[in-house]
């Protein structure tokens, strides 16, 4: 009897909870939107935040000069409604927007734009996020509040893509040299923190959520929404779960496999955009120091270009990416990925073709051993090292498929799985024959390209070997011509023109197998936000660009354009409930905390009841063993 | 909670107040001493354990970013000191505030502050339910081995034990947080509190709660095993002995045997079990911290580990080396209070 009273009970109280969390809408109600992210952020203190999703909120929280577009990833207009470069190329004015003012009121002026590049120039610690940006610099002067003139000592193309966040003085200027390494720049007391981009972080919580609020002196107009929280997951399974529960309303960075289920479910779109990243299976092309020193014991064979090339045919692509990727990337060509339209260039000659790398090594002296291995003209067998990283599980995969590609061209490929922090040692001191990795590349190829210049090989520090940039310890002086006349470019078009000469060398030298280009994979809830600006349009990750497109177009479903007070709740959908649930898990106001409480209340009951049943019936049978 | 009390208190003779001879002052200060020496050897190995860890995380951090080798060489000469240095600034204080996380560039200990609640409160809820439940299956188990409640509760109990924590916890997340089978989702996905809730109210603590549900019903049932099994095996061992069938011919009822005498006696192997495991209260549950996104301690040991971040792994490590030693030291103290045999 009282178990079945209990039964009724738990009943009633599950019919009772979808009821009880629909809150009523109410048209204060602020329109909130949530991403649910995988990561947490490192710091929210612009010269500390190395992790990506740290960028994220940088450039939502502090505004840039100039940002990338948001259809070729061109430097467009931010704080400066323009820029200009003198004829000597040695000077860059730019142009501040009329009437800026930083979200507490204070006017925004060139000065707060010299005393962040300052701040960077003259600082230690502050150096080390954004010294590169400003590396040719020599000097940075206001002439009036609204123009700043930068000195360079050499025509510099990054003077157009400073992805340097402007700090407001009046803030800053009170946290010296020494303050700033500790300095969290979190808010206090309730108060946004002073910033210029569209929204302004309100609070943190370490490991839970970031708020933003929507920031209403942004140059480009008060965002639609009222609030953006970020929430972090911490399993990529939990994130779909959210997504289709609507306690987020988009889930970024989702692995193949969630992905997958998320496909198809009423109210949700799945975007797999392309993404500015690569892996590679990369090759000792004759380890050494930047003086020229050799190092490491890489097999000489993989520095015969013939090698490399029948390896690069060896490889099946569009295979990697329908079996490692699930389909979400393309076969990848060069190190610049076709993302960058303007820059990429297509070389596609080195194909699938088994029976041609067969050819390529039989003609160059590699015959066929006796057990399926190739012999070298050095009569060592082709036996290679192959590292992996064991932290990703792309990693291994991808190393699998390749091994059994060499095989077929009879290269026998160990496979050594390691952590990343254990390969990146053996790369530099250059210990190995092949690995696999990626990069993310930026909008400016600078960085990218420098990656196979003879000065960035491994360099000594007393007796200790230090990797720099190149892993593949590529080295062709013809090359390193190229890079510096591309880093002294600043007409785009010419710039580019080198850029792809660049790419096509590498390409053609086989420093790098590039296996693929990932997708960065996204999914919404459709049926409640619209607006999302894919960065390029059409086909680019909605979220996590270089730049802040989407979090200021995006929108209510059913909103009138600019009306921002609509509650998300209004609109009717098949999901009603899920918006209700939403609604509750994420509002400030009444919503989320009587579901807390009318949820809260009914599990106390729910555990006060079953102690007692417990409590009954251990008395009963404590009679009943009594009466034996 | 009456459960507990009426076993504990059933039976007055274990539990009377020791007398404080010269006996167990030694027997307490000898212990005491051991767990101090522990603790030493702890603090110096730990040192020395994460310097062995291969990597360079100045390389590593900033691989793909935008930061030429001289800035690199400079980051890695602040932190290159002479190991005996880095080791007297470690030694001299281990707890000193002004350590800094290589990662987060924030006070380790503070980090390790905000972080130990969450999971001081999931793990310390769960370790409670589970030893009060799991006590109340042995007891009523071991009575009668073999009987039905004891062949269904052991096989329930064990089957649970031996799932993976995380697959029990996503199915948990599945079917009662996104709603399944008809079953309508209730509680939350992951995290500790709604953002924008104040936690320091009575519908903060309400919502803290709602949140918990889940994550402290996965570990219940995982660690239900852990006592109900010890509990059961100690009861049973004690049905054998003599005393009982005294107390049965003293013409007592079945359960004043079993509650009276039986239970106190077969508690005592539990309870030291609970206070070994509350030392684990705070080393956190990182597999179901993971799937329920709760930002405790394990979380924070696993984002230090991916650095490796040392002085953050440093400190958390000796926390928990501490809080095993700790707990470790109460639970055979408490043995000499309610195991007379001990004492003598």
């Amino acid at each position: 009897m009282i178990r079945r009273l209990l039964v009724g009970i738990t009943a009633g109280a599950i019919a009772l909870a979808p009821a009880a969390v629909v809150p009523q809408a109410q048209a204060a109600d602020p329109v909130v939107f949530t991403v649910g992210m995988l990561g947490d952020v490192d710091s929210l203190n612009p010269f500390t935040g190395i992790l990506a999703e740290a960028y994220e909120i940088y450039q939502l929280q502090y505004a840039t000069l100039m940002q990338p577009s948001s259809t070729d990833f061109t430097p467009a207009p931010g704080l400066a409604e323009s820029w200009e470069e003198s004829a000597d190329g040695k000077t860059w004015t730019y142009t501040l927007r009329p009437d800026l003012v930083w979200s507490d009121g204070t006017p925004l002026t060139a000065n707060d734009v010299v005393y962040t590049f300052n701040r960077i120039l003259e600082g230690r610690y502050e150096k080390t996020n954004y010294g590169n940006y400003l590396r040719n610099v020599t000097s940075v002067t206001a002439t009036d509040d609204r123009t700043v003139v930068v000195g360079v000592s050499a025509p510099s193309p990054i003077m157009e893509r400073l992805a340097v966040y402007i700090l407001p003085e009046h803030i800053w200027s009170a946290i010296d040299g020494k303050a700033v390494k500790s300095f969290a720049n979190e808010p206090e007391g309730g108060q946004p923190l002073v910033g210029s981009g569209p929204f302004l972080v309100a609070e943190r919580q370490d490991g839970q959520f970031i708020r933003l609020v929507a920031n209403d002196t942004y140059y480009a107009g008060r965002p639609k929404v009222d609030e953006l929280i970020f929430r972090i997951y911490n399993n990529p399974d939990a994130l779909g779960q959210a997504l289709k529960k609507g306690e987020v309303d988009f889930a970024e960075g989702l692995t193949a496999d969630v992905f997958s289920t998320l496909e198809g479910v009423e109210g949700i779109t799945t975007y797999a955009g392309a993404y500015s990243g690569f892996n590679e299976l990369a090759f000792n092309m004759g380890a050494a120091l930047s003086d020229g020193t050799p190092i490491g014991d890489g097999n000489p064979h993989i520095q015969d270009l013939a090698v490399r090339q029948a390896i690069s045919h060896a490889i099946d692509r569009n295979q990697l990416v329908d079996k490692v990727l699930n389909g979400y990337g393309t076969p990848g060509s060069t190190i610049i990925p076709p993302l960058y339209s303007t820059l990429h260039v297509d070389p596609g000659t080195q194909n699938y073709d088994p029976a041609l790398a067969n050819q390529i090594l039989d003609d160059a002296g590699y015959a066929m051993g006796p057990d399926g291995i190739r012999i070298g003209p050095d009569g060592v067998p082709m036996s290679y090292r192959f590292f992996v990283r064991s932290d990703s599980a792309t990693s291994v995969k991808s190393g699998e498929y390749i091994k059994s590609y060499l095989a077929e061209i009879g290269i026998e490929a160990n496979v050594k799985p390691v952590t990343e922090d254990a390969l990146y040692e053996i790369i530099g001191r250059g210990e190995f024959d092949m690995f696999e990795w990626g990069w993310v590349v930026e909008p400016d190829p600078d960085y990218q390209l420098s990656t196979f210049t003879c000065a960035k090989r491994s360099y000594k520090d007393g007796d200790t070997i230090y990797a720099d940039l190149s892993d593949s310890f590529y080295c062709n002086p013809e090359y390193d011509a190229l890079y510096e006349a591309q880093s002294i470019e600043t007409d785009q078009a010419a710039r580019a023109d080198i850029v792809k000469q660049m790419q096509q060398m590498i390409y053609d030298d086989v420093a790098y197998v590039v296996l693929y280009y990932y997708d960065n994979l996204e999914a919404y809830r459709s049926d409640r936000f619209t607006g999302f600006v894919g960065q390029p349009e059409g086909s680019g990750s909605l979220l996590f660009q270089y730049g802040t497109y989407s979090y200021a177009n995006v929108q209510p479903v059913g909103a009138d354009t600019g009306d921002a007070t609509a509650s998300p709740g209004a609109t009717a959908s098949p999901g009603a409930t899920d918006q209700g649930n939403a609604s509750g898990e994420t509002a400030s106001t009444s919503g989320g905390v009587s579901t807390g409480l009318i949820i809260g209340l009914v599990v106390a009951v729910i555990v006060i009841i079953l102690l007692v049943v417990l409590l009954l019936r251990s008395r009963r049978s404590a009679s009943a063993d009594s009466r034996e | 909670m009456s459960l507990l009390q009426d076993v504990a208190v059933g039976e007055p003779d274990p539990i009377r107040a020791p007398r404080v001879s010269g006996s167990v002052l030694r027997t307490v200060g000898s212990k005491v001493l051991r767990a101090v020496i522990t603790l030493g050897f702890v603090v110096v190995f730990n040192f020395f354990l994460f310097r062995m860890l291969p990597g360079d995380p100045i390389g590593l951090y900033t691989r793909g970013r935008n930061q030429d080798a001289e800035q690199l060489a400079e980051l890695r000469r602040e932190l290159d000191k002479p190991i005996l240095e880095q080791f007297l600034t470690y030694i001299r204080n281990p707890f000193d505030p002004g350590i800094d996380s290589t990662r987060f560039s924030r006070p380790v200990w503070e980090m390790i502050g905000e972080r130990i609640w969450p999971t001081f409160l999931l793990l310390g809820t769960a370790i409670i339910l589970a030893s009060i439940i799991g006590i109340w299956i042995g007891i009523r188990a071991g009575w009668k081995p073999g009987g039905r409640f004891d062949k269904i509760s052991t096989g329930t109990t064990l089957t649970l034990y031996s799932m993976p924590e995380f697959w029990l916890g996503m199915m948990l997340l599945i079917v009662f947080s996104v709603g399944a089978f008809g079953i309508p989702g209730m509680f939350p996905v992951g995290g500790i509190v709604t953002p924008g809730v104040d936690t320091s109210t009575p519908a903060g603590w309400l919502n803290v709660l709602w949140h918990m549900v889940l994550p402290c019903t996965t570990l219940t049932l995982i660690y239900l095993a852990d006592y109900s099994l010890v509990m059961r095996a100690s009861l049973i061992d004690e049905r054998k002995q003599e005393y009982l069938t005294l107390a049965r011919a003293k013409g007592l009822r079945d359960v004043m045997v079993r509650q009276k005498h039986a239970v106190p006696n077969a508690l005592l192997p539990t309870i030291t079990l609970i206070f070994l495991s509350l030392g684990f209260v705070v080393t956190g549950a990182i597999t179901v911290e993971t799937v329920f996104s709760w930002p405790g301690l394990g979380l924070l040991t696993y984002e230090a580990l991916r650095g490796p971040d040392i002085p953050l792994l440093q400190a958390i490590f000796l926390l928990f080396s501490i809080a095993v030693i700790g707990a470790n030291l109460i639970a055979e103290l408490l043995y000499v209070v309610i195991d007379p045999r001990v004492r003598s």
